[in-house]
């Protein structure tokens, strides 16, 4: 699968090494533009007037009051919104999906707290506010359906009459024997498993900015998005626009981990005004919008069977998956992105020939859910290895050898639902791990705190990461569609390199992680390249930067279009030098003879010639150096090992979380600092699944955790060091070998923290079957297991 | 502006002029009572580098320094800060060469997004005027009131080592890492 | 999130303050440290007409040891975290001050601000009633002194009445023989508290006396422990058999709320355990 022979007689000069950021002193000296950052004269300011019922029909809206404030420029409502657009319709290319419409704003029904049903447009955000707040809407509630078992139930009221029971999607898969498999097995486990609702929660909350210049029939849409491409072409149709008149810019995006991957309403709403009103206007979502209105995640109910042999060898799986998805399948990836991605995960890294799962995809009187740092991989996780660990308990078998027991070879490996493993160090990375934790030494170190009536517990949770999402990856998780991205790499006439590409960074270090590749490959020095992405107009389409895709398909067309240039130096240089371009390599800066240094040119000088050397350019070269490819890997998994070790208070419940190991084998790694951020930061984030972040509903849909005050965001206090350690096993199917990393720590963390509290509390026999796991929680199974 | 009754300070209802020391200079900005500092500094100043992210005093984006002091510019009205020494995160570096916490989390991976740095970096500048030796407990408790939703704290934590470090001119172990390569 | 419009006042004396208010009334509030207001003002939850702010009121921000320690409202809690007097003279209110937020709103909340806003899980509020501590209350009559057992009157309400400042607040300078300590257990650091104790004793030839124990994040405002108290008068804390005793009774009758981050008959269990290791912490140091 490899376009060119390896590189270079000498090891690359970047991949590989612990290049610190070439972004970062923008981002330290506050120079970093963000989408509140930006204005333009004669900028007007938004804000939406939201519902504060769970469901209800919309009576009246009166917005007189509004529209006479001083310094409110425009009130408008939705029916005034869908004569100017088209509502947003979620949908996948599957016979079981059923499309599910959201209007720019709700005309006669609201779903949830939060949902928008009017826009005050005036010049500042705080008389934007002051708008809002004197707009009267007259609401008739009607019944809410929070829980998504009764929202299935036979009549349940509807959410939307085109959906019948409430559920986007019923999926099933059978591997065709697992009836027989769980008939025929020694013993049968079975689990519920609920997990929380989540939120991305980025730091920078989402943002919309549009410009309409009438002169020119141009509109730019500047988005907090994580796909500034695929928005253009997603939201063209919905502003009746053509895409050569849309240009849409993604500034500095202070984060997004998925949530940023979809496209909202409001990316349609805010360009509509502004071209309607014909002037600038911006839209920055506030916390309390983006908890309550923009999307949740990773609530799943989850019923897992697991046939085992006496001996603790596995047999079958079998899971059953109803998503609490709110109100709106989330566009475009659906209300499926949790509960489907968390079924096609479960067999994981075990050795499963039978598997049954069941989908649902339920609507309920929530704010819509979406894309968040492993979705639905991470819940389903939490399921079957907090079962696993049950299991364990059960047959008396040590936790981590019932699962080396039923782990994968280090091969590549087609699971039983067709997911293509590219091969992984999926046994030796827990042994690995073992070891970093001197797992003997703690389990003597815990029998001696019990002892003295301390309670310590341990988790290993090893994971298999779908991440990458070419289109193969995509299907292979339930997503048929087609992905890929694209890449320009063009070597300028002073030598210095400029690459474009689709992707787009908000925090990943691929301004420096994507010109070592290039960098590289051209045989030039890092600082002399140049990544250019975020703006349609200035590089070349892509579908984005989510699912831990980056690295491999952005790098992967790089190394396409780099070699196409790189062939061109070649070329070029064999003619200068007169020697066959195969003698020549490139590196440093600089085109040699292999082995005879001192024939030698400075690429700057090449590149001088590609531009403007005329007859000096080999026959039939033509002039500039650049080429654009695109890529679209085969599939690819990174896999690693989570470990966490806890000590429980037995009387307050409180967890003391005093060490994580993270073992991640990501193939070729780009660079080992920036891998090591992400295993961080995922972890981190999976630490608050487990143990802090959850957004809940009371019985009639309101929202009770509305603020940061009750949402809670693991601090430095509650997130110990992170100690990472590396295993490299290259892909080999990827270009180059990369395997797209950065939701392993997300999808396994979680189970190693819960795992951890389990174990602490064996002595009172302790089954968890929740997330969060709040002290209330902890003492509640401490009572019970002392009952 | 009116006044209530001769004895009382005058009640401002409407714009006045804020003049404040900010990053050493002095700036002037008009401001409505209500108009938070962090706005103020935003909008009035141009000084984007002050974030906000909750606008509820948890996240730490907005903190600034006022006499040396973490704040939450969002839980102060710009009409209180007359007068104050405000630091902002554009007031760090010496005409582009970082600051020496700046300069650390460069070094140390300190930063992914960007959104919560100049909070933290400035925050971590309180810590080591204050405490130039900070214990990794101090650290932690110091910074806790700033979120940072990308890193997981290591390498904020490391940055703030190896900036202590350089102040005492020695270089904090680095973090275990191991790599085992096929 | 942006507040509403509102009139502002900055008064540089008490007496002015009080002047403000009167004239204001109930349109007015009180702004502080601001860092509990100004949440709530930034969300439109709570919409002043009139803001007084006091920040600039220079008497406000004494403190000072003289017959006692004596705290002006207007001090702020990281002065006060910080003061050498404080933690010399009373340490137990710094060991309060530490799990008040984090830093940045230490830097800005006030000693004051904290006890007139009277969130009952709020740490001064209830270290205060564990100290028996005196607020001094400024209106237009004068200064009047109410004990904290009288000042906390239910959710973030006072005995302040609307044309009056809580100026300050006393503590007694602890004796030789007295004990104090306060925990608390939240969901994350700098959280307000799932529950708080605090207790101050004196240890007299072996035995507690007067007992003082206060919970925080139990009903709508700190509350003392009255039976634990009385169980514990001459009693020796040092026994764990008493410790444990006088924890169950301060947890027997109280009837907590419920909330999202726990169960109300959490916090009833959690309070007989952070009563045991207050004492427990006071009596055999930390």
């Amino acid at each position: 699968m490899t376009v060119t022979e390896p590189l270079t007689v000498r090891p690359p000069q970047y991949v590989g090494a612990r290049v610190l950021r070439v972004e970062d002193n923008k981002y330290l000296m506050g120079r970093g533009r963000y989408l509140d950052d930006l204005a333009l004269p004669g900028m007007l300011q938004a804000a939406f007037v939201r519902s504060p019922h769970a469901h209800a029909r919309i009576a009246s809206i009166d917005i007189s009051a509004a529209k006479a404030l001083k310094g409110v420029v425009e009130v408008l409502t939705g029916a005034e919104l869908a004569k100017m657009g088209t509502p947003l319709v979620a949908d996948l290319q599957r016979e079981e999906v059923l499309p599910v419409g959201k209007e720019l704003l709700a005309t006669d029904k609201v779903r949830h707290v939060g949902e928008a049903v009017a826009i005050v447009i005036a010049e500042s955000r705080y008389l934007a506010e002051d708008g809002a707040q004197l707009v009267s809407v007259e609401y008739e509630p009607l019944p809410a359906l929070v829980d998504p078992e009764q929202a299935l139930s036979h009549g349940a009221v509807l959410l939307h009459d085109d959906v019948p029971g409430n559920n986007v999607a019923h999926i099933e898969f059978d591997s065709g024997g697992v009836e027989e498999a769980f008939a025929k097995a020694d013993r049968v486990f079975t689990k519920r498993f609920h997990a929380g609702r989540q939120h991305a929660a980025p730091l920078e909350t989402r943002g919309v900015m549009a410009d309409y210049n009438p002169g020119t029939g141009h509109l730019t849409i500047w988005s907090s998005t994580q796909l500034p491409h695929f928005l253009r072409t997603l939201i063209a149709p919905h502003l009746q626009m053509s895409e050569r008149h849309l240009t849409v810019i993604a500034p500095d995006v202070g984060g997004g981990f998925g949530l940023k991957c979809h496209v909202f309403v409001e990316e349609a709403i805010i360009p509509l005004v502004a071209k309607r009103l014909r002037r600038p206007v911006k839209w920055v979502e506030d916390r309390v919008e983006n908890l309550a209105a923009s999307g949740h995640a990773k609530e799943i109910v989850m019923d897992i069977d697991i046939a085992v042999t006496n001996d603790g060898r596995f047999l079958a799986f079998r899971g059953r998956y109803i998503g609490d998805c709110g109100a709106y399948s989330g566009y475009p990836w659906t209300a499926l992105i949790d509960p489907l991605a968390a079924a096609n995960l479960l067999p994981s890294l075990y050795d499963v020939r039978e598997m049954s799962f069941q989908v649902d995809a339920v609507l309920t009187n929530k704010c819509q859910t979406t894309a968040y740092r492993g979705p639905g991989m991470a819940p389903g996780h939490l399921a079957r290895e907090t079962l696993i660990d049950d299991i364990a308990h059960e047959l008396g078998m040590d936790p981590v050898e019932l699962r080396i027991k039923n782990c994968i070879g280090p091969e590549p490996y087609v699971t039983v639902n067709n997911m293509r493993f590219d091969g992984g160090s999926y046994v030796e990375s827990i042994r690995k791990a073992q070891e970093l934790v001197d797992y003997d030494r703690f389990r003597e170190a815990q029998a001696a705190a019990r002892a003295e009536g301390r309670y310590l517990g341990i988790g290993f949770s090893p994971f298999v990461e779908a991440g990458t999402w070419g289109s193969e990856g995509a299907k292979a998780l339930g997503f048929p569609a087609e992905f890929y991205d694209t890449a320009s790499v063009t070597v300028e006439p002073d030598g210095t390199v400029t690459v474009t590409t689709g992707t787009f960074n908000h925090g990943q270090g691929h301004h420096t992680s994507l010109a070592q590749l290039a960098a590289d490959r051209l045989g030039v020095r890092i600082e002399n390249v140049r990544v250019v992405d975020g703006d349609t107009s200035k590089a070349v389409w892509g579908a984005g930067t989510y699912a831990s895709r980056s690295a491999v398909v952005a790098g992967g067309s790089i190394l396409y279009a780099a070699t196409e240039v790189r062939n061109k130096l070649l070329a070029l240089a064999g003619s200068l030098l007169e020697a066959s371009p195969d003698d020549i390599e490139l590196y440093d800066g600089q085109a040699s003879i292999k082995g005879v240094p001192e024939k030698s040119l400075p690429i700057a000088q090449l590149a001088g010639v590609g531009y403007f050397g005329g007859a000096l350019r080999p026959e039939g070269q033509e002039p500039t150096l650049s080429a654009t490819r695109y890529y679209d890997p085969p599939q690819t998994y990174s896999n690693g090992v989570v470990v966490a070790i806890v000590e429980v208070d037995a009387e307050t419940g409180r967890v003391d979380l005093q060490r994580v190991v993270a073992v991640e084998d990501c193939g070729t790694m780009l660079n080992p600092l920036i891998v090591e951020g992400q295993v961080h930061g995922a972890v981190a984030q999976g630490i608050g699944a487990a143990l802090y972040e959850s957004l809940e509903y009371d019985e009639s849909g309101q929202l009770l955790s509305g603020t940061l005050m009750d949402f809670l965001y693991p601090s430095s206090t509650e997130v110990p060091t992170i100690e990472v350690s590396h295993i490299v096993t290259p892909s080999p199917v990827t270009e180059g070998g990369m395997k797209g990393m950065a939701e392993g720590g997300t999808i396994a963390a979680p189970a190693a923290v819960i795992n951890a509290i389990a174990d602490a509390l064996t002595p009172f026999g302790a089954v968890i079957r929740h997330a969060p796991v709040r002290p209330a929680d902890v003492l509640a199974l401490i009572e019970a297991g002392r009952a | 502006m009116s006044t209530v009754s001769e004895n009382l300070q005058p009640v401002v209802e409407d714009e006045i002029t804020i003049e404040v020391t900010i990053n050493g200079s002095p700036r002037s900005g008009r401001a409505e009572p209500r108009l938070l500092l962090a706005d103020f500094l935003r909008q009035q100043l141009g000084l984007t580098g002050t974030h906000l992210g909750c606008e509820h005093g948890v996240c730490g984006a907005c903190t600034v320094l006022i006499d040396g002091e973490p704040v939450r510019s969002c839980l102060m009205f710009a009409i209180q800060a007359r007068g104050a020494d405000i630091t902002t995160v554009e007031g760090l570096d010496d005409d582009g060469e970082l600051h020496p916490v700046q300069q650390a989390f460069h070094a140390k991976h300190g930063l992914q997004c960007g959104f919560c740095t100049p909070g933290m970096v400035l925050t971590c500048k309180a810590l080591l005027d204050h405490n130039p030796t900070p214990s990794e407990p101090e650290i932690r408790d110091f910074l806790s009131g700033n979120i940072c939703r990308c890193t997981g704290y290591v390498g904020i934590v490391e940055s703030v080592k190896e900036a202590a470090a350089a102040g005492r001119g020695v270089s904090p172990a680095a973090p275990a890492s191991t790599t085992t390569e096929r | 999130m942006k507040p509403a419009s509102f009139k502002y006042a900055c008064p540089t004396s008490v007496q002015e303050a009080v002047g403000l208010l009167q004239h204001f009334g109930d349109d007015a509030k009180v702004l502080a440290g601001g860092q509990s207001l100004v949440p709530m003002m930034n969300g439109r939850l709570a919409q002043p007409d009139v803001l007084i702010d006091i920040n600039q009121i220079a008497e406000l921000r004494v403190l000072e040891v003289n017959g006692g320690l004596r705290i002006g409202a207007g001090v702020r809690q990281r002065t006060a975290l910080e003061s050498p007097d404080v933690q010399r003279v009373v340490p137990v209110i710094a060991e309060a001050l530490r799990h008040v937020g984090h830093v940045g709103i230490r830097a800005r909340g006030t000693v004051g601000g904290s006890i007139a806003h009277a969130d009952p899980a709020a740490e001064l509020p209830t270290i205060m009633l564990a100290l028996d501590a005196t607020m001094t209350v400024t209106g237009a009559g004068g200064q009047r002194t109410v004990p904290a057992e009288e000042f906390f009157r239910g959710v973030f309400t006072t005995a302040v009445e609307y044309d009056e400042l809580l100026t300050g607040v006393h503590v007694a300078v602890p004796g030789p023989a007295s004990r104090s300590a306060f925990v608390e257990v939240s969901r994350r650091r700098g959280d307000f508290a799932l529950v708080g104790a605090a207790v101050s004793l004196e240890l007299i030839d072996g035995a507690a006396r007067r007992v003082r124990i206060a919970l925080s994040g139990v009903a709508d405002r700190p509350v003392l422990a009255h039976r634990a108290q009385e169980f514990l008068e001459g009693r020796d804390p040092h026994d764990p058999v008493v410790r444990e005793e006088a924890g169950r009774l301060a947890a027997a009758d109280l009837d907590p709320a419920s909330d999202i981050h726990a169960p109300g008959s959490y916090r009833k269990k959690v309070s007989a355990v952070l009563v045991k290791r207050a004492l427990s912490n006071a009596v055999n140091g930390e």
